[in-house]
């Protein structure tokens, strides 16, 4: 396989969620090193995503009791606002001009995995999404010490009714094992005593609004790992990231969403020694490095809202503007991946998980319904002969398989058969 | 959530790789083999239910009579005269009245305090432990999957419930099969012969790409016109029971629906000596008491309607079905009315061809260990009982060498 094609395809569907039409032949033009800095530089403005409005979030308050009559409404209005919550979070993806600040949004949603299933509220997540976009390639101590103080994490965790007299390790437990240090690295005695140090907390949970009450707060001296002084949550907290196993962890969980799921990180790797500050765009950095990106054994399958977005990029597709928004979030919960809705603690799962023959079904129907709404010029404005030849480059593949090109000749004469075809082929589904 | 649950321990346990890709099946395809070759009669079958996130098994099996259980558990303990009580000391959840009829038949095998040694209380790693059947090392084959590597190919062996297979199930050179549940509408027309050609093997594909085009090949093994086997009713009169949601840590939701499928296809004379079916939602750290009730009901009511319906068909006796959890709980509750992760638990064996009664020491409630239940019971003594008795299996070569047994199996 051509190596340019193939480092500039995964440049694009993993540092970003995949190109706009002309992209990818004029990031060709310009060489992968030109492309790799254009996409991992944060532009001053954004003025992509600035054209998405802000979803007008209100605090609902508590839920009415069973026989008030206020209830349906409040049902009603706390609905609509997940669902306009959803949308816009889709939106910012497809239309945002720098991709990897999105991406990087979407994969620490992912690490620190909180569900509005648990919730019900949209406002306490959308204040959480913007923590994790604020420092989604900043620092990953800012991002830590903001995030033990999200309400909306304390709330999924049960952080609310941790308490001196009586712990609660849930959110204790997490914060070791998925978001900070990796499983295993920890005693079940640091558990406990991390979990003290996280006392004292409350949360509003229609807001996400957090408060400190120094009466329900353990002020005592704790261990952990090996050190005793009276931790809080933000001396704690620094302490686990302080660790080295928080370098080594990080790394890892981002080798394993963005280069492969499949082979484990290379020991003493650049990423890691990239992140000793625990500077996440130094991390991205050395993640992005042609000695992995032009490794063929890398691939990743796209999770469905990964494929999602980059068809929408490539069709012009604003998710809002479809017909339905329900049907869109319909559509995403058949494929098992709605945004703020990950299935639990530990993020969404990759590759083989995505493939099976429902997915494959679904996929067909949710394309079908989408292309008719895209703009597919960029195939249907060409003769039918050139149309195999022009995908690629299109689409971001960076080669078709015989198969899959006499599939697609098959349909070339049919632009929406053939956009249909192309959107469900391996090699789209697959970032190669 | 019907397919996802189960998918959030898969995403975790990626270190335990599975071996080979599994085989999705279409239940065509199930049903086909029932007619085709079926399971030679008296064959005993394995059905292994997980309960994901943790099971509370001090309010699954209750030490009533003992002050320190209510005085551990403000809030979270049931009343004792709602309890059903099974000797002086233990009685059930309210909520198992299905367990407890199967019980009072002698059908029911309980073996307390199981666990294993230095009791890890990650979801992940104790799942992991649990399923690999090796809680020393960590391996990706699951003991049911090295079964499935001493017996001849067949796809139909096992078979698990949902979209994707558990590590349960994956040896080191095969692995069981995946069965989704639900039905698919395959494309028809001109979409048909598209999606055939785009799921045309290419050698040049990776890994991953022939897997997307092999499970978009496998839609076309899933007729509309389904065979007659799977048109007739579940066998036995199909009372609908209501769902319970799955929750926050592994375990498909419909666990019913998973077990109506499992019986029909046993009816049916499928050639599968294991089936593997899910509930999730164990992970009780706040409210547990009425969430926790709720499962267990679930549990108990679809037991004891799977067993009903087998008793229609020729081989109700042969099926064993075997009910476990990652972990046990904390003795003492929390301040959300809820349980921490904890350690041993009581695992459940139910059938006609099992010895009911108690197994296996009751953990005491004052001798606890770092505040947590003693294991008294490895969990190795039963996977090699049901390797032995119900897979006729040599038990060692799958277990490490482990030999202990337990006498819960009566020769029929």
């Amino acid at each position: 396989m051509d190596s340019a094609r193939l480092v500039t395809a995964r440049l694009y569907h993993r540092f970003g969620f995949g190109p706009r039409p002309g992209e990818y032949a004029a990031a060709l033009r310009a060489g992968t090193s030109a492309t790799r800095s254009n996409l991992l530089t944060v532009p001053s403005i954004d003025s992509g995503a600035q054209r998405v409005t802000e979803p007008v979030l209100t605090d609902l308050g508590r839920f009415p009791n069973a026989n008030d009559p206020q209830l349906p409404l409040f049902s009603a209005n706390r609905r609509d606002q997940i669902r306009v919550l959803t949308s816009w979070w889709l939106d910012r993806m497809v239309l945002s001009d720098h991709a990897l600040t999105e991406r990087m949004t979407w994969f620490w949603h992912g690490h620190w995995a909180t569900a509005i299933d648990k919730l019900n509220y949209a406002l306490p997540m959308y204040v959480q999404n913007q923590t994790l976009r604020k420092n989604a390639l900043g620092n990953f101590r800012d991002m830590s010490l903001a995030m033990i103080k999200d309400g909306a994490l304390q709330f999924w965790l049960d952080g609310q009714e941790n308490t001196a007299t009586a712990p609660n390790e849930n959110l204790a437990r997490e914060l070791m094992e998925l978001f900070i240090l990796g499983v295993n690295r920890y005693t079940e005695s640091d558990v406990k005593e991390l979990a003290r140090s996280l006392t004292g907390y409350q949360v509003v949970r229609s807001s996400g609004v957090l408060t400190f009450n120094s009466r329900r707060f353990d002020p005592n001296p704790k261990t952990i790992l090996g050190r005793t002084i009276a931790y809080d949550a933000l001396s704690a907290t620094n302490h686990l990231v302080d660790q080295s196993d928080c370098q080594l962890f990080i790394s890892e969980r981002l080798w394993y969403r963005f280069i492969s799921s499949q082979n484990p990180l290379p020991r003493g790797s650049r990423i890691e020694s990239a992140f000793n500050q625990r500077s996440i765009s130094a991390a991205v950095a050395a993640l992005a490095d042609f000695e992995y990106l032009s490794d063929a054994q890398h691939s990743l399958v796209k999770s469905p809202v990964e494929w999602f977005v980059s068809s929408c990029r490539a069709l012009s597709i604003t998710p809002s503007q479809l017909t339905n928004p329900n049907n869109l979030i319909g559509y995403l919960n058949k494929l098992s991946q709605v945004p703020f809705n990950p299935p639990n603690v530990g993020g969404w799962p990759t590759d083989e998980a995505w493939l099976s023959s429902a997915s494959a079904q679904f996929r067909f129907d949710f394309a079908q319904w989408f292309i008719k709404q895209g703009d597919i010029s960029p195939i249907a404005n060409l003769a039918a002969s050139q149309r195999v030849e022009a995908v690629t480059d299109w689409l971001g593949i960076a080669e078709l398989s015989d198969r899959t090109k006499f599939a697609l000749q098959g349909a070339a004469t049919d632009p929406k058969r053939f956009v249909l075809l192309a959107l469900c082929s391996p090699e789209y589904i697959v970032s190669a | 959530m019907d397919l996802i649950s189960r998918r959030k321990f898969l995403a975790l346990t990626s270190g335990v790789a599975i071996g080979a890709v599994a085989p999705i099946l279409s239940l065509q395809d199930v049903a086909q083999a029932a007619i085709d070759r079926p399971l030679p009669a008296n064959t005993p079958i394995l059905v292994a239910l997980t309960l994901y996130g943790g099971n509370d098994g001090l309010n699954t099996l209750i030490p009533y009579s003992d002050s320190l259980y209510f005085s551990s558990r403000p809030g979270i303990s049931y009343p004792v005269e709602t309890l059903l009580t099974l000797d002086s000391s233990l009685a059930l959840n309210p909520s198992m009245g299905g367990i407890k009829t199967l019980w009072d038949e002698k059908k029911v095998a309980i073996i307390r305090g199981v666990g294993y040694p230095k009791p890890d209380r990650s979801h992940f790693s104790s799942m992991a432990k649990w399923q690999t059947g090796n809680p020393l090392s960590h391996i990706s084959t699951g003991w049911l999957g090295r079964w499935i590597d001493t017996q001849p190919t067949d796809p139909m062996l096992a078979i698990s419930l949902g979209s994707v297979l558990p590590p349960l199930l994956a040896g080191a050179k095969k692995s069981g099969s995946a069965l989704p549940l639900g039905g698919l509408v395959i494309p028809s027309g001109q979409l048909a012969l598209d999606c055939a050609r785009l799921s045309t093997p290419s050698s040049s594909d990776s890994k991953l790409m022939a897997l997307a085009a092999s499970t978009m090949k496998n839609l076309f093994n899933i007729s509309d016109s389904i065979t007659p086997v799977l048109k007739k009713n579940v066998p036995g009169s199909a009372v609908e029971l209501p769902t319970v949601n799955g929750g926050n840590a592994g375990g498909d939701s419909n666990l019913s629906q998973q077990l109506d499928v499992v019986a029909k296809l046993i009816d049916a004379g499928a050639p599968t000596r294991v089936w593997s079916v899910s509930l999730g939602g164990f992970d009780t750290h706040a409210n547990e008491a009425n969430a926790q009730a709720a499962l267990l009901g679930s549990v108990s009511n679809s037991i004891s309607r799977f067993m009903t319906q087998l008793k229609s068909t020729t081989r109700s006796k042969d099926v064993v079905v075997m009910v476990y959890s990652e972990f046990g709980r904390r003795v003492v509750g929390n301040a959300s009315q809820g349980t921490d992760h904890g350690t041993s638990g009581p695992v459940f064996v139910i059938g006609d061809r099992i010895a009911g009664g108690f197994y296996g020491d009751q953990p005491s409630l004052s001798k606890l260990v770092d505040g947590d239940l003693a294991v008294t019971t490895d969990f190795r003594s039963i996977y090699a009982t049901i390797l032995e008795k119900v897979l006729k299996a040599p038990p060692e070569k799958i277990l490490n060498g482990w030999k202990t047994k337990i006498p819960f199996y009566k020769a029929v």
